[in-house]
């Protein structure tokens, strides 16, 4: 077996895909409060999917996209600060980070359309559409503004359950929500990043302490084959499916600006750099030709 | 603008994993029934291997059911805690056994699962992001949770 005897391991499914934490292996004493910490750190990312899940009609999200464009809608606090973040992401990438493309993935049959009879959104009217007002309340300025956090907010539940066992008081750990991951403390944690154009491959470990990993691919097949990866990045200046870059993954201190830039770099490439820059962020980017280029500063880290 | 590096893998480091099989034990069936039912003094085997009725004294307070799915090429173990309505109260992974490849990524659609009963409705498609890239693993065991509940769901009295 994998597990190493000197960490524990629990894993649920959860957002998706298969959500492992690992942490130092306590003393027996300790075992229960471990647990619990654990415990809290999934019911974080519980907690993070029923606010910001597109599918659930219960869900900060649905209510935001029935009833934001008629009044303001008061959300928790958590959705508040992605939907804050995803607005300067938005802005800082001059509109290729866009929480409002959920009408045209719905359009590309990417998420399904939960009321199909609606109006077709005003595409071109996702620009400073959402309005954040104090109180933790939400306006559109646009009808038919439909938001999607699945970009960021799976980085984001992997940032509040290693918030919930720092909390805790243990002194390290990981979180890994299917590839995007995070880890505190100061054990170093190696990690194998598939390589995008034959995923029976690695692209050799990267070592990470105190930091956030996030990769994303352009694989997509429209039919549904059991080959298919990755989610689709869609570029809202073409509104296609990128397909010049094969694969992404991201380096920076948080989670939820790892995966959030990796959609970005998908569809600005090279060109992402300053944005990187900005957020204290690195990237490995693996092109459909073959090549594979990074940032100078993922470049230190490897040789750090 | 920091201009970018063309990035050479050493030879040593891209690591074919075609005949790889990975595989992490979390827990075995008493430890995950434990974590699920912290209260309960007893859990009643009631089908060979498979569902235990937890119980604090003689009150059931819910059942733990556990269950094996294929994932893309190997068994994925996992238990569902059921509370007393018969509701998921919890999903946990118990072994994880995949060649690699079997890894899934993004979506968001398990989680569904937590507080939903027998009742209410569960449409794959129209529930579950699998469009998303959910690949057979974990679409494997969301079919099972789903057919968990509809086997067990009503009946933990």
């Amino acid at each position: 077996m994998a597990t190493a005897p000197d960490s524990l391991r629990r894993a649920r499914p959860l957002l998706g895909t298969f959500v492992e934490i690992v942490v130092p292996r306590p003393a027996r004493r300790a075992l229960c409060d471990t647990e619990a910490a654990i415990a809290a750190a999934f019911g974080a990312v519980e907690k993070v999917h029923r606010l910001m899940s597109f599918h659930d009609p219960a869900s900060d999200v649905s209510r935001l996209n029935r009833e934001a464009a008629a009044r303001a809608v008061t959300v928790d606090a958590w959705t508040w600060r992605v939907l804050a973040a995803a607005v300067d992401l938005h802005r800082r990438s001059n509109g290729l980070f866009d929480i409002a493309s959920a009408p045209l993935l719905q359009r590309l049959g990417l998420l399904p359309d939960p009321d199909a009879r609606a109006p077709a959104a005003s595409e071109a009217a996702t620009r400073d559409a959402v309005e954040l007002l104090s109180g933790h309340r939400v306006r559109f300025r646009h009808p038919g503004l439909r938001i999607d956090l699945g970009g960021i907010a799976k980085g984001f539940a992997v940032d509040r359950a290693l918030e919930a066992l720092r909390n805790a008081g243990l002194t390290g750990g990981l979180v890994n929500a299917g590839g995007d991951l995070a880890a505190f403390g100061p054990a170093p944690h190696a990690v194998h990043i598939r390589d995008p154009r034959d995923p029976r491959r690695t692209m050799g470990p990267i070592t990470i302490i105190d930091e956030a990993l996030a990769t994303s691919g352009g694989r997509f097949d429209p039919f549904g084959s059991a080959n298919v990866i990755d989610p689709a990045v869609v570029d809202p200046r073409t509104r296609e499916i990128v397909h010049a870059v094969a694969g992404v993954t991201v380096r920076a201190p948080s989670c939820l600006v790892a995966d959030a830039l990796t959609k970005v770099v998908m569809i600005a490439g090279e060109a992402a750099s300053p944005l990187l820059d900005h957020f204290h962020a690195s990237a490995l980017l693996v092109q459909q030709d073959g090549g594979v280029r990074v940032t100078p500063a993922w470049q230190d880290r490897r040789a750090a | 603008m920091s201009e970018w590096i063309k990035w050479t893998a050493p030879a040593a480091a891209v690591v074919s994993l075609t005949s790889s099989a990975y595989a992490v034990q979390y827990l075995s069936i008493p430890e995950a029934q434990k974590l699920a039912f912290p209260s309960a003094t007893r859990f009643v085997e009631t089908q060979a291997g498979r569902v235990w009725k937890a119980q604090a004294g003689d009150r059931v307070i819910g059942q733990f059911v556990f269950d094996r799915v294929i994932g893309k090429h190997l068994f994925i173990d996992y238990a569902v805690a059921l509370g007393p309505g018969g509701q998921v109260q919890r999903v946990e992974i118990l072994q994880y056994r995949e060649s690699y490849g079997g890894e899934v990524r993004q979506g968001s659609w398990l989680a569904q699962f937590i507080g939903k009963t027998r009742g209410s409705s569960l449409e794959l498609n129209r529930d579950i992001r699998n469009i998303s890239g959910a690949t057979l693993s974990s679409l494997h065991v969301t079919e099972g949770v789903k057919r968990i509940l509809g086997l067990y769901g009503n009946s933990a009295r």
